[in-house]
């Protein structure tokens, strides 16, 4: 005992010495061991383990937070070269320098991003094969050759990455840099089969696809063609392009809020705009692709589609359509910050417009967020004769709901246009009557939409889903499919009547960046909940059942909490990646360097005049 | 103190930290932060705030054939599975409902056989029910009934049985099925929500 005693008495004296950081590895290292408690307490069966456990924190949680920021870091490593790329080819076909320098900005995050991803990746896999070693069974058994592939495409993309990161200075002119274009196009290939592969075997669980014949090739394929593995591989990819543009934005948004000279907010101004653009490009169409997956699901299992927009997790939607709203507002906001500072004098002349919108888009939000059966005491459910308002219950229907994401979406784009327009005149003969093709296509349009969702709540679902909604989409894609290439080709002959400066939005402008960034990750993890949990209680719906103690969805608060926090180690995770990767360049650039090269108070392409001479190579 | 109050306290924890940075420290990252901490609070608060329903397996109904006496005593468990682990509710209304995506099951006992019933549970494609509820030639409903003895729903013959004892009764029908016509554990097949029975459903449809 006095032996135990004095290591007891050494190991304190140890841990006073060491001040702080003796406990602090101590509880790291218990921290570690924990696993092998969990673990060993499932030890002790005999035979095969169907589920292995951590108690207290439950393997659920762990495997729902790794899962999570390795989808989110995945979600950012495939979007981030698309939106690299499409910088790169804006900077090589017009010349401006800036493009190529902030394509080249971000595909240095690549590599040090990739390596977070594929650890975070090697965490899971662990994590998966330890926790649900039969479920892992059933998957390897089934999509074995499609493991076999997914290495050879990891191969490839890192290849492929490799040559273009480090040949970026090398492959500047001529042939060199149509090769670099093409490493580009080669990378973002390469990841859009790392995304669709693994999207197979995740929506092989919600919708499998199962045929007992056929050699272990046919039987993967089978399995990975299964109904809602193209809408979530067109739904991802597009998300991933918002994600990029977003996440870029709120970096550009703490750059310049954090900004010490007037170079640095310029750059990072003119950062912002690109990210919330590329943003807003690839939001535009993203409703349209949930549709589809939706439509997918519901005639994959009207049972699942049921449970997810009708059942427990209904009010997931209303929380959904409060982040898209959100994420809308503030992507106009950033657009009309940009209109009402950036364009000296515009002040008042676009005043009313935005003030129009403003309205149109507060309008549409409530509607989108009215619950179908409303939270109401025993009392007042009484005195409204139900759980749906006897006014607001008409605005708690999809068709109602259709109608205002479409009305949202032609909002969002006007301001686009809006912003594109600032600041010119157009000189064309032809642009009055093109003003007024653009302004009579909108009105019929929103007219259109909008007889077309009343028109919906007297018809049947079944008419309403296959022709009125589609029309819908249809109608709106019209729009942009039209006013976009107008625009262009009045704004090609057009004079500049006020320069746009950049460098002088105000710090909300960089708020509403970071707001857009955790708007977008928030409703990646609202959605990635709902995916998970319109499975119920199945691992693989209606193959195999879920018989573990976690074999239920949580309610939709404690499930927040976990988004919460998700999207927060996320932030902290980019915003470590941003800081390792520009460390070097901090330390190289010095202080009193200068940046000549960035504009400083100088007109800008896109949105702003064309004629920036002196930033093109 | 329930989950939800807590919860409830440590947002408003979180948003209140996320002010009182915003408000005391300049440093601009920090401030993002406490910006970030601000929006998430407030999310998970929207969140909490909403109803909270939690989706848990389905309960499975025991039958212990010597405690089920009765064609009623079938009825109250079929009730049970037509609302639970049957998942009808979920599309099938009782009562007239313009919204129902599937037939009106309000007398459905009355107006056909067991036997109809039963092949309309295990069959459904068998013989498809048209949507007259609109003008115009009658059309398919939305959706698609699905085999109920099989996964993901999987009821065993016992509970269809039960399901049917449940119709015929709202219907006011003397109930025609009987407990005598319910399976002995062990003697017949179990039921196929285990995995390892439930192995090759069949191949979904391709469109």
């Amino acid at each position: 005992m006095r032996h135990q005693g004095g290591h007891l008495q050494r190991l304190l004296r140890a841990l006073r010495r060491q001040g702080g950081w003796l406990p602090a590895w101590v509880f790291a290292a218990g921290l570690l061991a924990v696993p092998a408690l969990g673990l060993a307490a499932e030890g002790t069966t005999a035979g095969p383990v169907d589920y292995r456990d951590i108690p207290g924190i439950g393997s659920r949680n762990i495997v729902w937070v790794i899962a999570q920021l390795h989808l989110l870091l995945a979600g950012f490593v495939l979007g981030v070269p698309i939106f690299a790329w499409l910088c790169e080819i804006v900077g090589w076909k017009s010349g401006e320098k800036r493009y190529d320098k902030l394509a080249k900005e971000f595909t240095k995050l690549l590599t040090s991003s990739y390596a977070t991803t594929a650890l975070f990746g090697g965490i899971l896999l662990f994590l998966l094969i330890g926790f649900y070693p039969k479920l892992m069974n059933y998957l390897t058994d089934i999509f074995f050759p499609s493991f076999v592939f997914y290495c050879i495409l990891f191969l490839l993309e890192t290849a492929t990455l490799y040559l273009y990161w480090y040949g970026w200075d090398a492959m500047q002119d001529g042939g060199k840099k149509t090769f670099h274009i093409f490493l580009g196009f080669l990378l973002n290939l390469f990841a859009f089969f790392i995304m669709i592969v693994p999207n197979s075997w995740a929506t092989f669980q919600a919708s499998p696809v199962v045929i007992a014949e056929g050699t272990d090739i046919q039987r993967a394929w089978a399995a990975t063609w299964n109904p809602t593995w193209w809408p979530v591989n067109i739904h991802r990819l597009i998300a991933n392009v918002v994600l990029g543009g977003y996440i870029c934005g709120a970096y550009a948004g703490i750059r310049y809020l954090a900004a010490r000279n007037a170079e640095e907010r310029d750059h990072y101004d003119w950062m912002g705009y690109v990210g919330n653009f590329i943003g807003v490009f690839g939001l535009l169409p993203l409703p349209f692709a949930g549709y589809w997956l939706m439509r997918e699901i519901y005639q994959y299992n009207q049972q699942m589609g049921i449970t997810l927009m009708g059942g427990f997790l209904s009010w997931l939607f209303i929380l959904q359509a409060m982040l898209i709203g959100v994420l809308f507002l503030g992507s106009n906001y950033y657009f009309w910050l940009g209109i009402t500072h950036r364009i000296p004098g515009s002040e008042g002349q676009y005043k009313k417009p935005i003030m129009t919108m403003l309205v149109i888009l507060l309008l549409c939000l409530g509607v989108w967020m009215t619950p179908h059966s409303l939270v109401a005491s025993l009392e007042e459910a009484r005195k409204m004769g139900g759980t749906h308002h006897p006014l607001l219950g008409v605005f708690g229907v999809m068709s109602a709901k259709m109608t205002v994401a479409n009305l949202m979406i032609l909002v969002t784009f006007m301001s686009f246009i809006m912003y594109w327009r600032a600041g010119k005149q157009e000189t064309a003969t032809w642009a009055k009557v093109a003003r007024s093709v653009m302004g009579a296509v909108l009105i019929l349009a929103g007219i259109a939409v909008i007889v077309l969702g009343v028109w919906g709540y007297f018809v049947p679902a079944i008419i309403r889903i296959n022709y009125f909604s589609t029309s819908q989409v249809l109608i709106v894609l019209f729009v942009m499919l039209t006013i976009t290439p107008l625009t262009a080709l009045l704004l090609k002959s057009a004079r500049t009547t006020t320069e746009m400066v950049w460098g002088r939005m105000p710090p909300r402008a960089g708020y509403a960046l970071v707001l857009n960034a955790v708007m977008v990750i928030l409703l990646m993890t609202l959605m990635g909940y709902a995916r998970s949990s319109s499975r119920v209680h199945w691992h693989i719906y209606g193959v195999m059942r879920d018989s573990s103690q976690y074999a239920f969805s949580p309610a939709l608060g404690y499930a927040a909490a976990f988004m919460a926090l998700n999207t927060f180690l996320f932030c902290m995770l980019v915003a470590f990646i941003f800081w390792v990767a520009t460390m070097g360049d901090k330390a190289k650039a010095g202080p009193g360097v200068s940046k000549g090269d960035l504009p400083h108070g100088m007109p800008a392409m896109a949105g702003g005049a064309p004629h920036d001479t002196d930033q093109r190579s | 103190m329930s989950e939800v109050v807590k919860l409830q306290l440590i947002g408003l924890t979180i948003v209140g930290m996320g002010i009182v940075i915003l408000l005391f420290v300049r440093a601009q990252f920090a401030r993002v932060i406490g910006f970030v901490a601000i929006v998430l609070g407030l999310f998970s608060l929207v969140a909490l705030a909403v109803p909270q329903m939690a989706s848990l397996p389905p309960a499975e109904e025991k039958f212990d054939i010597a405690t089920v006496k009765t064609p009623t005593d079938m009825a109250a468990i079929g009730q049970k599975i037509f609302f639970s682990k049957g998942q009808c509710a979920l599309c099938h209304s009782i009562g007239p409902s313009e919204s129902a995506r599937c037939p009106d099951l309000k007398g459905i006992g009355a107006k056909l056989s067991r036997e109809f019933i039963f092949e309309s549970l295990t069959q459904p494609q068998a013989y498809i029910y048209l949507d007259y509820r609109h003008e115009g030639p009658p059309k398919e409903y939305p959706a698609r009934m699905p085999y109920i003895n099989k996964n993901p729903i999987g009821l065993t013959k016992n509970e269809i049985l039960s399901v049917i004892a449940f119709l015929q009764q709202m219907s006011g029908e003397p109930i025609s099925v009987s407990p005598s016509e319910l399976e002995v554990p062990g003697q017949a097949p179990k039921a196929p929500v285990k995995a390892e029975d439930a192995a090759p459903v069949a191949v979904a449809h391709a469109r």
